[in-house]
């Protein structure tokens, strides 16, 4: 919708970022429910000894692993995070739905919100470069990110043949812990730049 | 013969239980850990039997990605039997292998690994100063029900989001009336009895994580009123 047409709200950056929150919280919630759901299935003994934890795809982005660190970070660079991740998450993310509606033994609802889920990153990554850009036009971040659309994008290491269930597990692992890092990195993104705005 | 046999089972009964009185400790039971605002954490464990002798507690954890083994670096700020990490040893998205070694002269036991990502263990403190006042308006008394967040959690950086929860009883009834609030710190309460005496709390929870527990009890006395719609009658 063109600036200046009539009957396009134009929205605030408080409402983007409201959008954006919002809609990270959502994914969240998604991919906790999933990640449950097929641990439930797939791993019904509760006996986690000696398990592995896979090594996410996203590993190599650096993100910072808590408060402090995350407000030690330049409002630029804490952007730029938030888009990596996203970025990275795309394709793995219809891998896995495609993976899970062919999976016999899992079922229909849970292949829905796998597509979804790589619907709403898909969204989220979106508006994220949106409210980038609000924020480059309100002078509140310098126009030095480096080109938003180009990001490099990361993949997770694809296995030869079938994918197994277990690789899935690891996906699924891994994302719902980037999507929460996403949702964090939001909100304190939100509250540096207008901490007037509900903070 | 039968005298010397039960004469032998009497000391084999007595060597018996000298020796049961003293032995290896039993495993540390129900690790648990919890952070009150996603900044700090701590765990605690329920010794197990100490085989009667001096029994010392160490815990020990791994981090995801790591073979190293750390020692718990405070086992004293948060009381017996636990270990708290403080800011610095503190990372979230980052799993924890945390295990207790009991030890005796006589041997150890390990308790069953716990594993803990710090993002899913929140449970906040309660919410401070639940206050509460009676208004009234053309419909009669209410109540204005306010309060402060819990004072270690960072709501103003946006590291933490509180959503919180109100319940209300009179004083002699059974059930509490729940009210979700969201994340606002004040909430109105309306159809009161005139003259009853109203129990308050308050609780919090952050989006992925554990209610905090009930606030004290803030008690409060509605007044007598007359409801407006009976004022006629009476006139």
């Amino acid at each position: 919708c063109a600036h200046g047409h009539p009957g396009c709200l134009v929205l605030s950056l408080a409402d983007l970022f409201d959008r954006v929150i919002q809609h990270s919280a959502r994914m969240h919630g998604l991919s906790s429910d999933l990640h449950a759901e097929f641990e439930q299935y797939f791993l019904p003994s509760k006996n986690h000894i000696g398990r592995v934890f896979p090594k996410c795809h996203t590993s190599t982005i650096l993100t910072p692993n808590g408060k402090e660190n995350a407000q030690k970070l330049a409002r630029e660079e804490l952007t730029e995070v938030i888009l990596k991740l996203l970025a990275a998450w795309r394709d793995p993310l219809s891998q896995l739905h495609q993976s899970m509606s062919h999976q016999q033994d899992f079922n229909s609802f849970s292949s829905n919100k796998a597509l979804e889920m790589s619907d709403m990153a898909h969204q989220l990554h979106k508006g994220v470069e949106k409210v980038a850009e609000k924020m480059q036009m309100l002078g509140m971040i310098s126009n030095s990110l480096n080109n938003l659309a180009s990001h490099e994008v990361l993949l997770p290491p694809s296995d030869s043949g079938e994918k197994s269930p277990v690789s899935d597990h690891e996906l699924l692992y891994c994302f719902r812990r980037d999507s929460n890092k996403v949702q964090n990195y939001l909100k304190i993104l939100k509250c540096r730049i207008m901490p007037e705005h509900g903070c | 013969m039968q005298k010397d046999a039960l004469l032998i089972l009497l000391l084999a009964g007595i060597f018996v239980s000298v020796g049961a009185r003293h032995s290896v400790p039993g495993k540390p039971k129900k690790t648990s850990c919890r952070s009150p605002e996603k900044e700090t954490f701590t765990c605690w464990w329920e010794p197990g039997d100490d085989g009667g002798l001096p029994t010392t507690y160490a815990l020990y954890y791994r981090l995801e990605g790591d073979d190293r083994v750390y020692e718990c670096p405070d086992y004293k700020t948060a009381g017996e039997n636990s270990c708290f990490f403080n800011k610095s040893y503190t990372s979230l998205w980052v799993n924890y292998n945390i295990t207790v070694v009991a030890k005796n002269a006589l041997g150890q036991a390990v308790s069953d690994p716990v594993e803990v990502d710090v993002v899913y263990i929140v449970k906040p403190n309660s919410p401070e100063n639940v206050n509460v006042k009676v208004m009234e308006d053309d419909h009669g008394p209410f109540l204005r029900v306010s309060w402060d967040k819990p004072p270690t959690a960072d709501t103003r950086s946006g590291w933490i989001t509180l959503n919180y929860q109100i319940r209300v009883k009179l004083e002699n009834e059974k059930e509490w009336e729940e009210h979700e609030v969201g994340l606002q710190k004040t909430f109105n309460v309306f159809g009161l009895h005139s003259g009853g005496v109203y129990m308050v709390q308050v609780r919090c929870k952050p989006d992925h994580g554990f209610w905090s527990e009930w606030s004290s009890t803030t008690y409060v006395t509605v007044p007598d009123y007359i409801p407006r719609g009976r004022s006629m009658w009476i006139l």
